[in-house]
């Protein structure tokens, strides 16, 4: 169930007639009846199937490669390696859709001479059909000798490890350096300090990466693929060696995102072999493809260093990260920084110390995934505050109640956030929702746990992030919008028209959005970062209102009236409390055509432009502005088998303001269920640098049997920087989830397991490090 | 990428035992359900020349109950059982396992047969089966022949069945008056997993005493498989909390697990013995 908590005292300013309504998405009816293509769908006539030949161990020196078979074979078209395109790299640092500050991050399109991670391709086949393609890659031959290689980030950092990056593996470093630790620390009564960590995770969309490229009569590459981020057009003309304007990313709706489409995937492949065969080209990764195809969730070492007062105010904070980051960049400088930003949560502290560093290793590369590194950050603070307030013998929240950041107060960088910080109302909701506790019975033990945060949305203010969106309304009084936003399956693009009917007073059904292309539609940037809304929201309503300025002008002329008189809603156009003077916006939009006043309007938004933080101190605006919200749980655990069973789960989230409550409850469901599976059942296991659960009978996300129901409480501080006071939602619904259950884990059980997944043999270790002789039985 | 493969799709049992008779040192294979089978074809772990197709092979199907025993053919898949309120009253933790089983779509392909004769160490139907003394019938062109399923696995992936023969059914006495069969699957979450432990138990009683023992145990050896060590100590004997232990030690002892990505063998040991002990005790209890 949902409901919607709105405060008092933020009143909206003005009445919403679409805006806060559960509408039905406009993307839903072409899903629903399946009339929908995605990016896999698409067929040309012609065409042709491509495979990527991948490496089969995590280091080594590539000896030999040798295609001349797979090339032989009848209906190949083409087969390239590294020696058909020597100079070929690809970035993998591309944090900006401005491109602006990238880091010198390359890495060659396919392996030269060096492997440095299982999968790593090696070559890319073209084929009649895929059974052929899918032959030929069986037909490249490849000699690899092994190189040592090193698998944990904490290995990689020690003198005279192998080499993967740079002279000490040493991706990137982040620091904060606020007040004096030293002395909080001096002036804490108790000291705190554990060490968390936390997995890799695969962001298991239900669409596996997939495109198709075709080189049209302008000499422009153009790809349908799916993706999250269509100004790869630019990086992917770089790879190529053609001008940024002889690319053309065409998106489609996509399957599912989370990340793991934000970088490059398919597309610089699909671009080459176009390129090569002059003829349309089609990949499309397997499931086991997908797994080896794109970068993971950073696992992070958290060790967190707490001073805190008897009465549980925290006095000073030390805590050091380390990220493994794979053989490649990728985005890993900025997971660590938003893992810095976030070390300390929605918490004041005034002392503190932060280190976080990303460490290179032949592990599979990890990049962005929903929370990027603030997630990883929340798992560890929220699981200290318990440590703490079990230590100190305080209620554990009421010992958050004590240290929360309130509204006005400046966080971890020194910046404060421009909105209102309604942590502890979510916190109360979220905890309160949980009802009644379930009885313990026999070995099944039941426990609850709380977990809160801080999440930013909108992107680091140094990449000067801005997007656009253009509003126009036709002869007949319907709207059109057109934005290169990308709509990865939470709505984005629905959220966007209902802000720009709300503005021009029209229904959600008299809209038509076009979306997701990088040559046609204004560029809007990427779909990450919980940016879609507050970015390209701002710029759709921007856009709407300087078209809706213009109509009520000449409203107002036309009624006699002044502009600010004049209001749209329900299609027609009126004088405010005056209903005899109104007419149809069709009438309206005709008469100002015939007077060739412009009916549409291109707007672009500027988030806040910021420099990056001090590099030693760390203090800055890293971000626009931060979310804050809660997720409780009740877990049961069977402390003979380890099994947990998450019985309830209670998100509350301060959105800001709702633009649409079911694609807020959407998003939700969607964030305890990740979050869950990250905290309890989803493992990568790597045995050097090899994934050994390449699979989903392997890698185990909660099914529907696994949920219970997911209760989401949506509050409205109506304060955020997005339109009408929008904050986001994408990311916070998952970031509390995991840390929530850990925490019930331990209440119920009466110890942590400090590491996630927390799986029914961790638990079952725990207890035994706990308690062997009171269970008078070995230790599993 | 599937290696090519020819099909045979028999309308009866005769074609079909004839189908596999004719193996003419070919590699064929009988497929049923296929979810194990389509799987490891197309990871090249299995590369059959020829398949025969059992779909449209009605003898196998159906449920006999008669007053002694309950039959089923090998075709009867994971949701068949899940529709029949026999098999609930009569083989509960049947229908346990099958409720547990995979996923829909498996459950509804997915065969009994299948599950038997794929010969997984992590079977859920099998260690139900082995608690209900289910015996096989393997049937071929040329002859007909009875196995207890207990006599059925050799060794990892290896069983009785030859290459011409099918279970075409599976049966087992109705479960006396005053017993108890349940099952549990350990798995690392709760639909479609593979499992960690299975473990299922039936206990008879009479007068006080522990009158049928029967331990089965999946995932935690090469073969799905009964502990009659565990089973010895209990039959004949009322049932004390540190009996119902010794026999939870026992059957600790007697399996052979291994480490995987699922779980260490150690840990695999330990709930073998919690539940082991759990089951046994909570059958006695119901019993008594």
């Amino acid at each position: 169930m949902t409901y919607t908590d709105i405060d008092p005292g933020a009143l909206a300013n003005v009445q919403f007639r679409q805006v806060g309504k559960p509408l039905t998405r406009t993307d839903a009816p072409g899903k629903v009846t399946g009339r929908t293509p995605y990016a896999g769908d698409y067929v040309m006539p012609n065409m042709l199937h491509m495979r990527v030949a991948r490496a089969d161990v995590a280091s080594a020196r590539l000896v030999r490669l040798d295609v001349s078979r797979a090339r032989a074979l009848k209906g190949v078209a083409c087969v390239l390696t590294a020696a058909d395109m020597p100079d070929r790299t690809s970035a993998t640092d591309i944090p900006g859709q401005t491109g602006q500050k990238r880091l010198d991050t390359d890495q060659p399109v396919l392996v030269k001479d060096r492997v440095r991670y299982f999968g790593e391709p090696l070559a890319l086949i073209a084929a009649e059909t895929r059974d052929i393609a899918d032959h030929a890659a069986a037909l490249v031959e490849f000699e690899l000798e092994p190189i040592p290689g090193v698998y944990d980030p904490l290995e990689a950092l020690k003198p005279g490890a192998p080499q993967v990056y740079g002279e000490d593996n040493i991706v990137a470093t982040r620091r904060i350096r606020k007040g004096d630790v030293e002395a909080g620390f001096a002036r804490a009564d108790l000291i705190v300090e554990n060490t968390y960590k936390t997995p890799f995770q695969e962001h298991a969309f239900l669409e596996p990466e997939v495109g198709l490229a075709w080189v049209d009569e302008n000499d422009v590459v153009n790809i349908r693929v799916s993706t999250q981020v269509i100004e790869h057009f630019r990086p992917i003309a770089d790879a190529i060696g053609v001008p940024h304007n002889k690319v053309r990313v065409r998106g489609a709706l996509v399957g599912g995102g989370f990340g793991g489409k934000e970088d490059m995937t398919v597309e610089v492949y699909l671009a080459l072999l176009a390129k090569h065969t002059g003829r349309p080209v089609r990949l499309e990764y397997s499931r086991e493809d997908s797994f080896v195809g794109h970068g993971k969730r950073h696992p992070f070492i958290l060790t967190y260093r707490t001073g805190v007062t008897k009465e549980g105010k925290i006095t000073a904070l030390d805590v050091t990260m380390i990220a493994d980051a794979g053989a490649y960049v990728f985005l890993s400088p900025y997971v660590i920084l938003y893992a810095l930003v976030a070390a300390p949560g929605p918490y004041r502290v005034d002392n503190i110390n932060v280190f976080a560093q990303a460490v290179a290793t032949n592990n599979m590369y990890t990049s962005a995934f929903r929370g990027f590194g603030a997630l990883q950050a929340c798992a560890a603070y929220e699981q200290q505050m318990d440590e703490i307030a079990d230590a100190l013998g305080i209620d554990r929240l009421e010992l958050r109640r004590r240290n929360f950041l309130k509204t006005g107060e400046p966080m971890s960088t020194g910046f404060v956030p421009p909105s209102a910080i309604w942590t502890e109302q979510c916190a109360e909701k979220a905890w309160a929702g949980l009802g009644e506790p379930t009885p313990a019975q026999g070995p099944i033990r039941t426990g609850r746990g709380l977990a809160c945060y801080q999440q930013s949305y909108g992107r680091l203010t140094f990449l000067h992030d801005t997007s656009e969106a253009w509003v126009g309304v036709e002869m007949d009084g319907t709207v059109v919008v057109r934005s290169g936003v990308t709509d990865i399956g939470a709505g984005q693009i629905s959220a966007i028209g209902q802000i720009a009917v709300e503005v021009l007073g029209v229904t959600l059904d008299n809209v038509v959005i076009y979306n997701s292309d990088s040559a046609v539609t204004p560029l809007a940037g990427t779909t990450t970062a919980t940016r879609a809304l507050y970015m390209t929201g701002n710029a759709a309503k921007q856009a709407a209102e300087g078209l809706r300025a213009r109509l009520v002008e000449r409203a107002a002329q036309e009624f006699g009236v002044a502009p600010d008189e004049i209001d749209m809603g329900f299609n027609e156009v009126f004088v405010i409390d005056r209903p005899e003077k109104t007419m149809p916006l069709v009438d309206l939009v005709r008469i100002c055509a015939a007077e060739g006043i412009h009916r549409s309007e291109l707007a672009i938004f500027r988030a806040p432009f910021g420099d990056f933080l001090d590099p030693e101190t760390g203090q800055g605006q890293a971000h626009p502005d931060y979310a804050y919200g809660a997720h409780a749980v009740e877990v049961s655990v069977d402390v003979e088998t380890g099994e947990v069973e998450v019985l309830k789960s209670v998100a509350a989230h301060d959105v800001g303001q709702c633009i649409n409550p079911a694609a807020v409850e959407g998003q939700i469901q969607g964030g305890a269920q990740n979050g869950q599976g990250y905290a309890l059942s989803e493992e990568m296991l790597y045995e050097e640098g090899r994934l050994v659960t390449p699979s989903f009978s392997e890698y185990l996300m909660p099914t529907a049997m696994d949920m219970p129901k997911v209760e989401c409480i949506i509050l409205e501080s109506r304060s955020g920087v997005g339109p009408f006071g929008a904050k986001g939602i994408g990311e916070p619904a998952m970031t509390a989830v995991a840390p929530a259950i850990a925490n019930a884990v331990a209440d119920a059980i009466g110890v942590r397991v400090f590491e996630m997944p927390i799986t029914p043999e961790r638990v079952v270790r725990a207890l035994h490090g706990k308690g062997a002789a009171e269970q008078g039985r070995d230790p599993a | 990428m599937y290696a090519p493969f020819e099909l045979d799709i028999p309308n009866d049992l005769a074609g079909a035992l004839a189908a596999l008779a004719n193996g003419d040192g070919e590699a064929v294979l009988p497929l049923a359900g296929g979810t194990n089978l389509i799987v490891d074809i197309r990871a090249g772990r299995e590369r059959p020349d020829r398949m025969v197709g059992l779909d449209g092979v009605d003898e196998l199907k159906g449920m006999e109950f008669g007053p002694e025993r309950i039959a089923i053919g090998g075709r009867t898949t994971v949701s068949d059982l899940l529709r029949s309120p026999e098999i609930a009253r009569e083989a509960p933790s049947l229908v346990e396992a099958a409720r547990l089983f995979g996923g829909l779509m498996v459950r509804n392909t997915g065969t009994v047969a299948g599950n038997i004769a794929s010969g997984s160490p992590a079977a859920d139907l099998v260690p139900p089966l082995l608690t209900l003394d289910a015996e096989l019938t393997l049937q071929s062109a040329a002859s007909t022949r009875t196995l207890a399923l207990d006599d059925y696995y050799l060794g990892y992936k290896q069983d009785a069945r030859r290459p011409d023969e099918l279970i075409t059914r599976i049966s087992w006495p109705r479960l006396p008056r005053d017993s108890v069969n349940t099952f549990y699957k350990l798995a690392r979450r709760k639909g479609d997993a593979i499992t960690v432990t299975g473990v299922a138990v039936t206990l008879a009683a009479a007068g006080g005493t522990c009158t049928t023992a029967r331990i089965a145990l999946a995932s935690v050896a090469p073969v799905v498989r009964r502990v009659k060590e565990a089973e010895a100590l209990l039959e004949g004997r009322a049932l004390t909390p540190a009996l119902i232990d010794e026999a939870a030690e026992a059957a600790a002892e007697a399996c052979t697990p291994i480490d995987d990505i699922r779980a260490s063998a150690d840990y695999r040991r330990h709930t073998v013995r919690a539940l082991t002990r759990r089951l046994v005790a909570g059958a006695w209890d119901r019993l008594a």
